[in-house]
């Protein structure tokens, strides 16, 4: 290797993580933790702002990095939250991890959703698994600013109870009057009183009407596009649709290439797509 | 213009290595013809013949790169990362790049080096790029697999050079198209000269109009593209041979429990794994959607997002893919679609 | 030519695609070529230039009826195949021809030029007006050839029956190899494995490699062989892959054939199957019912040579 080490450079390359430690560590279904990292400068901590939608790589040095969306919403200035699911070997790495341990993270990258231009609308935020990591960073973030919009409906879907992600959360969006909360599990199960069958059904049998309204769904591919059917029927205009991609992604700035859906990049042109955005390349 | 004589070539390439590494094209030894740029020694012969199987571009990125090192340690009872950035300091010169070798590093340029972005300008590309000479060979002959004339200044394209010498009698023209090149034409090894130019190498054509927005137009005809990528094997070469590829792949590597480094190493679109998601996932699963992937990245999406053709016309992936197949049929094909 | 265009018609009746070659116009030698009408077919060609070992598509097209135009040593890979049940009998249907022996196309490029039209007949390459004798310039595989004709075939083109006589190899690197000290051995794949770039073309050619998109080689897990071109890992991973090419391996050439930075990688399964054979007996590809030593294993009775 022709290349020497630059001792204690602050001068930030891309690909150079910001070092981080984990402070909690939050077991949400079997499969899915969350991770809340604050960084370790002080100052880099203060500074950090991001809109809801946006991602991070957060890893582990040694083992690898992975893009995960951020699941707190941009008003927690003491931690940032990822929700990571178990799927592989990066992700198997971390789920090892427990609080107090060094992580090294690159964030915020890619476009979050354009909330600013949702003013005085209706919102429909439909969820499926841990898709619902993105649109907890949301839906915090339009509570926390909740006399700007109309009514905001949200579904939320899993496989079985014990899939539902978010716990605590729930209960409380279950619990309050200005938003309309349903979530639902594909099959009936014993211990489960609420809402059966997938997202895409349960959002057609409810009807929601599409005047006025944005609708953001995010969730697994299959979900995804049922959904986004399931909301073209219901009359949604693909410019008021909005979705959040997942794509492998490497270096997370538009340069190793393996991200495209077209001719746009998930990780800095997304993760948040209009439909309009994305054509006939989804 | 300049003039630098045969028998002075050895004493410039000499002289540049004193202070850079040179690289120029050679044979492999027991290998039949087989040229890559690799790093010249005194004495070496250079061969200017047949072209390189790989371009210039491992030299601003090389096939493996480390990015960063990192170590962890204990410190007040808690586990911590060091991170160091790696600097590349490396002074390189390139003697007889090709003219659409220099320019996939102009290609490349505006993308690593990119100021407008957010967080683009890639500092490792940079250190490379900066500590390099090209010195560029023009082509007053060309094979059947070269294309560059389809592009619109072909073989006298200047772009990504320091200097250029043109073959002349008794030796080579030379002109200077940047500062560093003027001070390599004004070392004594070269003297004035009021030659012309020689007449550039014409290659076979390619059309290229309209065929960002063919690739468009025939996106979802997924039977086309399973005809066109049918002989494809799927290997890695055409994207590392080529002068404008430039997907890689970050991973880490450790040396100890505690030490180790993340490093970058170049990645092919053709590739499964390129896409493969760790749930399983893959939206590329056929070489079809690679090979359309491939082509649509070359002639649209990059020349809609940044206004280039992923492509110089050097040939390097038709002369060397295994499976035999010319980009140019697939070109030819979509146009025909 | 006419008789193989007229063969692989009739096969085509049978089959959705042939595989055969046709001219390439830019290279001007053979390509690999896919027949799906008989109008395609009016393009087939059979000539020295016919390298690629086109049974690496087969276990790709398998839900597909195929034909194949192969020669001798092709034949032995897709006999190969369908002894591992890779493919099946059934779905192949094998155009033999008599084949003269092949020309290393970059010995013709480095008499000729890249893409000047080769032509080859009576023993000798010519283009342009230059001419060499094929014989110089023969793939090294054929000038050990033994084959007497395609070992499986369906259809017969031309006339088999006696392997193409060739002088002996120039030995040349084999030689100088064979001579080496262990250590020098050693240095000399260091040297060689430092150029490979990792492009896999060595897998994605050979006709019997068939993890392909899950390979050690590559795959992120378990990870055994990261990326980086460094020398020994890039050998490590070869010689991961030449071992699972014991037992198996045709010697068709393909992987070396392949290689874009020259690495000769047929040094070392030359030398597995030379073991492959002394040890067993067996040499890959020799019919369709073989059994092939590694993968061959009975609890019961846990020697080869028994079960032989």
């Amino acid at each position: 290797m022709n290349t020497v080490p630059r001792k204690g450079t602050k001068a930030k390359e891309p690909f150079v993580p910001e070092l981080a430690r984990l402070i909690d560590v939050i077991e949400e279904t079997p499969g899915v933790r969350s991770f809340r990292v604050v960084f370790e400068d002080v100052a880099v901590m203060s500074a950090f702002s991001f809109a809801p939608g946006q991602i991070g790589l957060m890893g582990i040095p040694g083992v690898g990095e992975s893009t995960f969306a951020i699941s707190s919403p941009p008003s927690r200035r003491d931690y940032i939250q990822f929700s990571v699911m178990k799927t592989g070997f990066v992700t198997s790495a971390i789920h090892e991890l427990e609080a107090g341990d060094a992580v090294a993270v690159r964030a915020p990258l890619g476009c979050g959703f354009p909330v600013d231009s949702w003013k005085g609308k209706n919102i429909l935020i439909a969820g499926g698994g841990i898709g619902m990591a993105p649109l907890r960073s949301l839906l915090l973030h339009l509570l926390d600013r909740r006399d700007e919009f109309g009514g905001i409906r949200v579904f939320y879907g899993a496989r079985t109870p014990a899939d539902l992600c978010f716990a605590g959360d729930r209960a409380e969006w279950e619990r309050r009057q200005d938003i309309d909360f349903i979530a639902t599990v594909d099959r009936r199960q014993p211990g489960w009183s609420g809402r059966t069958g997938v997202v895409p059904d349960v959002l057609e049998s409810e009807r929601p009407p599409a005047q006025d309204t944005v609708a953001v769904a995010c969730g697994p591919p299959v979900m995804i596009r049922y959904t986004l059917a399931a909301l073209k029927r219901l009359g949604f205009s693909e410019d008021r649709v909005y979705t959040t991609l997942e794509r492998k992604m490497k270096c997370g700035i538009g340069l190793c290439g393996r991200c495209n859906v077209g001719s746009k990049y998930v990780c800095t042109d997304g993760p948040v797509f209009s439909l309009a955005d994305l054509g006939n390349e989804i | 213009m300049r003039f630098l004589r045969e028998e002075n070539i050895p004493l410039l390439l000499h002289r540049l290595s004193e202070s850079a590494t040179v690289w120029a094209p050679q044979v492999v030894r027991d290998t039949v013809n087989t040229v890559l740029f690799s790093p010249w020694l005194e004495g070496a012969e250079v061969e200017t013949g047949l072209y390189s199987m790989l371009s210039a571009k491992e030299l601003v990125l090389p096939a493996t790169e480390r990015l960063f090192s990192y170590r962890y340690s204990q410190a007040g009872g808690r586990e911590k990362i060091e991170i160091n950035a790696d600097a590349p300091q490396e002074q390189a010169a390139i003697f007889a790049a090709r003219a659409c070798d220099a320019k996939g590093l102009a290609v490349m340029d505006a993308l690593f080096l990119d100021r407008s972005g957010a967080s683009y300008n890639d500092g490792q590309y940079r250190a490379r790029r900066s500590g390099l000479t090209v010195i560029t060979l023009a082509c007053t002959t060309c094979d059947s697999a070269c294309f560059c004339s389809s592009f619109e200044k072909g073989a006298a394209e200047t772009a990504g050079s320091d200097i250029i010498l043109y073959p002349a009698t008794g030796g080579y023209l030379a002109e200077a198209v940047s500062k560093r090149g003027e001070e390599l034409a004004a070392l004594d090894l070269f003297r004035d000269s009021s030659l012309e130019k020689p007449e550039l190498a014409r290659t076979a054509k390619v059309e290229l109009a309209g065929l960002g927005q063919r690739l468009f137009d025939i996106y979802d005809d997924l039977d086309f593209w399973r005809r066109t990528a049918e002989g494809c094997l799927s290997c890695g070469y055409c994207s590392y041979a080529c002068p404008a590829c430039h997907c890689f792949n970050i991973f880490d590597e450790a040396e100890s429990d505690r030490t180790g480094g993340r490093f970058r190493c170049w990645d092919a679109c053709m590739f499964y794994a390129y896409t493969q998601e760790s749930s399983g996932n893959n939206p590329r699963p056929e070489p079809a959607h690679r090979y359309r992937n491939r082509l649509a990245h070359k002639f649209s999406y990059y020349p809609l997002n940044r206004g280039e053709i992923l492509c110089t016309g050097c040939g390097r992936c038709i002369r060397g893919c295994p499976a035999g197949l010319d980009l140019r049929d697939a070109i030819r094909a979509v146009r025909a679609r | 030519m006419e008789d193989l265009i007229s063969a692989i018609k009739k096969v085509l009746e049978q089959v959705d695609v042939v595989l055969g070659w046709a001219r390439s116009e830019a290279a001007g030698v053979a390509a690999p070529a896919f027949f799906h009408t008989p109008a395609e077919a009016e393009g087939a060609i059979f000539d020295s230039t016919c390298v690629h070992n086109l049974a690496v598509h087969l276990p790709r097209l398998a839900d597909k009826k195929a034909g194949i135009v192969a020669k001798g040593c092709d034949a032995r890979s897709i006999a190969q195949l369908i002894a591992e049940g890779i493919i099946k009998r059934e779905r192949v249907t094998v155009i033999g021809v008599a084949c003269p022996g092949v020309i290393d196309v970059k010995k013709a490029w480095r008499c000729f030029g890249f893409g000047k039209r080769v032509s080859d007949s009576g023993g000798q390459v010519a283009m342009e007006g230059k001419t060499v004798k094929r014989e110089e310039i023969l793939l090294r595989k054929c000038r050990g050839c033994r084959e007497a004709g395609p070992v499986i075939r369906d259809v017969t083109v031309g006339e088999v029956g006696k392997a193409p006589a060739a002088p002996a190899d120039p030995a040349g690197i084999r030689k100088r190899f064979a001579a080496m000290s262990f250590a020098e051995r050693r240095q000399f794949w260091q040297d060689q494995f430092s150029r490979c770039i990792r492009c896999y073309a060595c897998r994605e050619a050979c006709p019997l490699c068939f993890c392909r998109d899950v390979c050690t080689m590559q795959a992120h897990e378990p990870g055994w062989s990261g990326g980086a071109t460094n020398s020994s890992q890039s050998w490590m991973a070869q010689l991961v892959r030449i071992s699972h090419m014991a037992g198996r391996c045709t010697g068709c050439e393909e992987c070396e054939r392949a290689c874009p930075v020259g690495i000769p990688l047929m040094l070392l399964l030359e030398e597995q199957n030379a073991v492959v054979e002394e040890l067993f007996g067996y040499r890959a590809g020799s019919g369709t019912e073989a059994k092939t030593p590694f993968l061959t294993f009975d609890v019961n009775n846990d020697s080869w040579e028994q079960e032989r």
